[in-house]
């Protein structure tokens, strides 16, 4: 099982890297036929379903570095499961739908390499059973989502939005990694599956808990729209429809429930878990459906729906009692059904009729009657109607907030005012642009292809089918899931349509009757545009770009100070800093140094040093730069000797080489220089003198200080020269260490040196006064 | 530059120049050389080249685009230490086969490491030299 789900999800990727490829040679079919690559995925992963809903964990491990505690482990438990069957089951249908969404497209192959590797990394994310590797595929996701918000990328808006997103995600992954780096030094595990079997409560006691705490939060609550990062989720609108509908409702904004579900063993346990999640997560709730109701486009009416419900997840997860967690585990299941079906829903009409604004659509239902029939669904569960799975959850919702001890009636009136909102907004994005009379719309309204409307449809009859056998649901996809969640393998969850007549019965009545209600009064909400605006000015969207707009004064200001395009001033920066921070470090006793066990003076040696001295001050005083060129080349090779001397015939071969090379960059670039016309005036003469004097004197000192330092053991060139030939096959020590012991390290710095080169090329390239055009 | 001393010369030095660096890429293991030193040396003959004939006729010589050679090397460079991974090891992890042959001496893929590291600088100094040649001849 363990090598299946690892295929099914390197499989996605494959798909991925191979879809602008095939693109280029097969055409739009593509999308289409590689939407079965997730399909298959899909199908893998539901015959998981009896194993893992008996209890046992479905597990796949390599060694990665295992010295850092870091492993390419997977483990696929009830949790895990409910996610990757979301994201391929859902991910099959948007492959389709962009395949429809996005025909004629040259970009398809492109997007869908995107947009594969997405769900790729969400699996990833979703089954990952260590907390680095989990963070890589969590920033991947974050990347990936930053290529497909700015898919259109000619629009300014997009970029925005896509680089908003970027920041505020990726930011928030990066404070969950130094939580993770912290759970793993108070631990001493970073495997997750070994975290949940610790005593519960164990990182709890730990004395930097709160830190660990807030910065995990800070990754769940940045990812999953959280007032008051809410604000990237309704831009990232910017998106294609099928980017929209996949990451912005049914997957990557759940990964920061998803985390806040996978720690909650281990992080529950303090009490300030239902303090900060609960009422964040219900502010997010109450924020996100007000807004909604603002909105006068469906697919941001959408995104901030989606907020709420990523509000409410979070509160119920927050809450934490075994029927909270069962609510939250089911409503995500019914959120992930009906909100992909309407967003896909919504991208048609936008397609189809060039119009997104609810007050300007209606009667398309005879013009596209699939479509609307999905929407409707859809709606229907969004709503909470009977028979749909989003009544059942709603149901269980009510229930764990009656449950809960919860400050008085306020999680009840809350979550009874969010669903008020939800019906009402339900109508809107579900009713309103399907029934009526049809309105006169930018493009002529028609049915669009199957591919965009057999997925919607699909999901809408699955929210049907979970809807009248909840039970079904509940045995194989939300029990185990809220197993995995309490860490408690014993606990089953069986849903339930009909719960006789009981209060939450009572508020699920009420709910439609009020929402109902609520409908009509939508139309003056949205041209309410005075409150929202107003609210728009002082929302936390402000406040990013009023510190990203600080940031990046702040890098232009320094840039322009450190790095002002004169080399001069940089040799000088690096300089005088390298000088501070190495003399500060330096012991007293260096200024004493100990010369035994150095090799003697030799007249050759010093001649050399002396002609070394020489020719570096000649080309201070040079007032050609010829002539200076011509002595920094003696002080160049008076090294190499130097090298020979000492018995280094590699260092000595290599500056040789260096030298002569830039001799003739030097000779290719001497044309182009002015001629040196203004020298620096004395004072600056005497500052350089004096900075260089110190530089070279705190190096000189450093290299007495390497000398004599010997941490305990014999020296590594020991080692290295004993075991050259033995493990490596090489006589060469140098090479040996560049090549075997240290190729790591090689490797390294071959990529720096062609990143560099890459950059020396765009310099040359893009120069000012170059015309446009010219290679 | 019109000088025919230096362009006859460069005629047969060129070829001497890039022999010579395989040579310092393969005998580096044991003696003095490696790719580094033999990169550089390749780069010469090509810097050279440009500098009698002009860039087109070094671009011509190199054949490929410098750019390409650089990614080229750094994946040489990248598979060489998947090598070890597919045998079992850590990446990187140099694999010999022990039988020396003649001129080469014996086979690993830290050689081939080497070969990488020998044509990622060998491209980046081209593409250094020609751009800025490039810049000169207008």
């Amino acid at each position: 099982m363990g090598t299946i789900l690892i295929s099914a999800i390197a499989s996605v990727f494959l798909a991925g890297f191979l879809a602008p490829w095939l693109h280029r040679i097969a055409g739009p079919r593509v999308g289409v036929l590689l939407g079965f690559v997730p399909l298959a995925a899909f199908v893998a992963f539901a015959l998981m379903l009896p194993q893992v809903a008996a209890g046992t964990p479905v597990q796949a491990s390599w060694e990665w570095a295992p010295s850092l505690g870091i492993e390419l482990s997977f483990f696929a438990d009830g949790l895990s499961l409910l996610f990757l069957l979301i994201i391929s089951g859902v991910g099959t249908f948007i492959a389709w739908y962009a395949a429809g969404y996005l025909h004629g497209d040259p970009g398809l192959g492109r997007f869908t390499l995107y947009l594969f590797s997405f769900m790729g990394a969400m699996l990833g994310l979703v089954c990952s059973d260590n907390l680095i590797l989990l963070f890589i595929f969590w920033e991947l996701t974050s990347i990936t989502s930053y290529l497909l918000i700015g898919y259109y990328c000619r629009k300014e808006a997009s970029r925005r939005a896509a680089l908003q997103a970027l920041l505020v995600t990726g930011g928030g992954g990066l404070a969950m990694l130094a939580g993770f780096i912290l759970i793993g030094r108070e631990t001493g595990t970073l495997e997750i599956s070994s975290l949940l079997a610790m005593q519960p409560g164990a990182l709890v006691e730990s004395t930097v808990f709160p830190i660990i705490f807030t910065l995990i939060l800070l990754g769940a609550f940045t990812k999953s729209a959280q007032f008051p990062f809410h604000f990237w989720l309704p831009n990232a609108m910017e998106a294609p429809a099928p980017v929209s509908a996949f990451l912005h409702s049914a997957t990557m904004v759940k990964a920061g429930i998803f985390l806040l579900a996978r720690l909650h063993p281990g992080l529950s346990p303090s009490p300030l878990w239902t303090a900060v999640v609960a009422p964040v997560g219900a502010a997010t709730m109450i924020i996100g459906v007000f807004l909604a109701l603002g909105q006068k486009d469906l697919k941001r009416i959408l995104a901030y729906t989606t907020v709420a419900v990523l509000g409410t997840l979070t509160m119920l997860l927050g809450i934490g009692t075994p029927l909270a967690i069962k609510a939250c585990m089911a409503y995500l299941l019914a959120h992930a059904l009906y909100k992909a079906a309407l967003f896909m829903a919504s991208g048609t009409i936008d397609h189809e009729t060039g119009s997104r604004d609810p007050d300007h659509l209606g009667g398309l239902r005879s013009a596209m009657p699939f479509t609307a029939t999905a929407a409707f669904l859809g709606g229907l569960s969004m709503a909470g109607i009977p028979f749909l799975i989003g009544f059942v959850s709603k149901e269980y919702f009510y229930k764990a907030l009656l449950d809960a001890d919860g400050p008085g009636v306020l999680w009840e009136f809350l979550g009874v005012s969010a669903s008020v909102a939800m019906v009402a907004l339900a109508a809107t994005v579900a009713i309103k642009p399907y029934w009526g009379s049809l309105k006169p719309t930018p493009k002529t309204p028609h049915e669009a292809p199957w591919t965009m409307w057999l997925g919607p449809l699909l999901l809408g009859v699955a929210a049907i089918k979970f809807g009248l056998f909840p039970g079904l649901a509940g045995e194989r996809l939300v029990g185990p899931a809220a197993a995995a969640i309490l860490a408690d393998p014993g606990f089953s969850a069986d849903l339930k349509l009909w719960h006789g007549l009981t209060p939450a019965l009572g508020l699920s009545v009420l709910t439609l009757a009020l929402g109902g209600g609520l409908y009509f009064l939508t139309g003056k909400l949205r041209s309410a545009r005075g409150l929202y605006s107003f609210l728009a000015k002082i929302g936390p969207e402000r406040w990013y770009d009023a510190g990203l707009a600080g940031l990046l004064g702040f890098a232009k200001w320094q840039t322009r100070f450190l790095q002002n395009g004169y080399l001069r001033n940089y040799v000088l920066v690096v300089g005088a800093f390298t000088t501070l921070l190495v003399g500060r470090l330096l012991p007293l006793d260096a200024l004493r140094p100990d010369f035994t066990g150095m090799a003697g003076l030799s007249v050759l040696g010093v001649t050399t040093c002396g002609l070394i001295s020489v020719a570096a001050i000649l080309a201070c005083m040079a007032t050609s730069r010829f002539a200076a060129i011509l002595a920094l080349g003696v002080v160049g090779l008076g090294i190499a000797v130097l090298y020979f001397l000492y018995s280094a015939p590699d260092l000595a071969m290599t500056q040789i080489l260096v030298e002569t090379l830039t001799l003739v960059l030097f000779v290719l670039a001497f044309r182009s220089l002015p001629l040196l016309k203004e020298f620096s005036r004395r004072s600056i003469r005497i500052r350089d003198a004096i900075v260089s004097a110190v530089f070279g004197s705190v190096m000189c000192l450093l290299v007495l200080v390497a000398f004599q330092f010997q941490p305990g053991e014999a020296p590594i060139s020991g080692f290295m020269s004993e075991n050259s030939l033995l493990l490596a096959n090489g006589r060469n020590v140098v090479n040996v260490i560049l090549v075997d012991f240290r190729a790591l390290d090689t490797l390294g710095e071959i990529s720096v040196l062609a990143i560099a080169a890459l950059g020396v090329l765009s310099m040359l390239k893009t120069r000012p006064g170059k015309e446009k055009g010219e290679r | 530059m019109n000088s025919v001393i230096f362009s006859t010369t460069n005629r047969l030095i060129a070829g001497l120049l890039l022999l010579f660096s395989v040579f310092l890429l393969l005998r580096g293991h044991n003696l003095s050389g490696g790719g580094f030193a033999g990169g550089l040396v390749a780069a010469s003959a090509f810097a050279l080249q440009s500098l009698a004939f002009g860039v087109g006729a070094a671009r011509r010589m190199l054949i490929f685009d410098p750019r390409s050679i650089i990614a080229a090397g750094l994946v040489v460079a990248f598979v060489s230490g998947l090598a070890g991974n597919l045998a079992g090891k850590p990446f990187l992890t140099g694999l010999w086969d022990k039988t020396p042959l003649p001129l080469i001496g014996k086979l690993g893929t830290p050689l081939l490491f080497d070969f990488g590291v020998y044509i990622v600088v060998t491209g980046i100094v081209c593409m250094i030299v020609f751009s800025l040649g490039e810049e000169e001849e207008g």
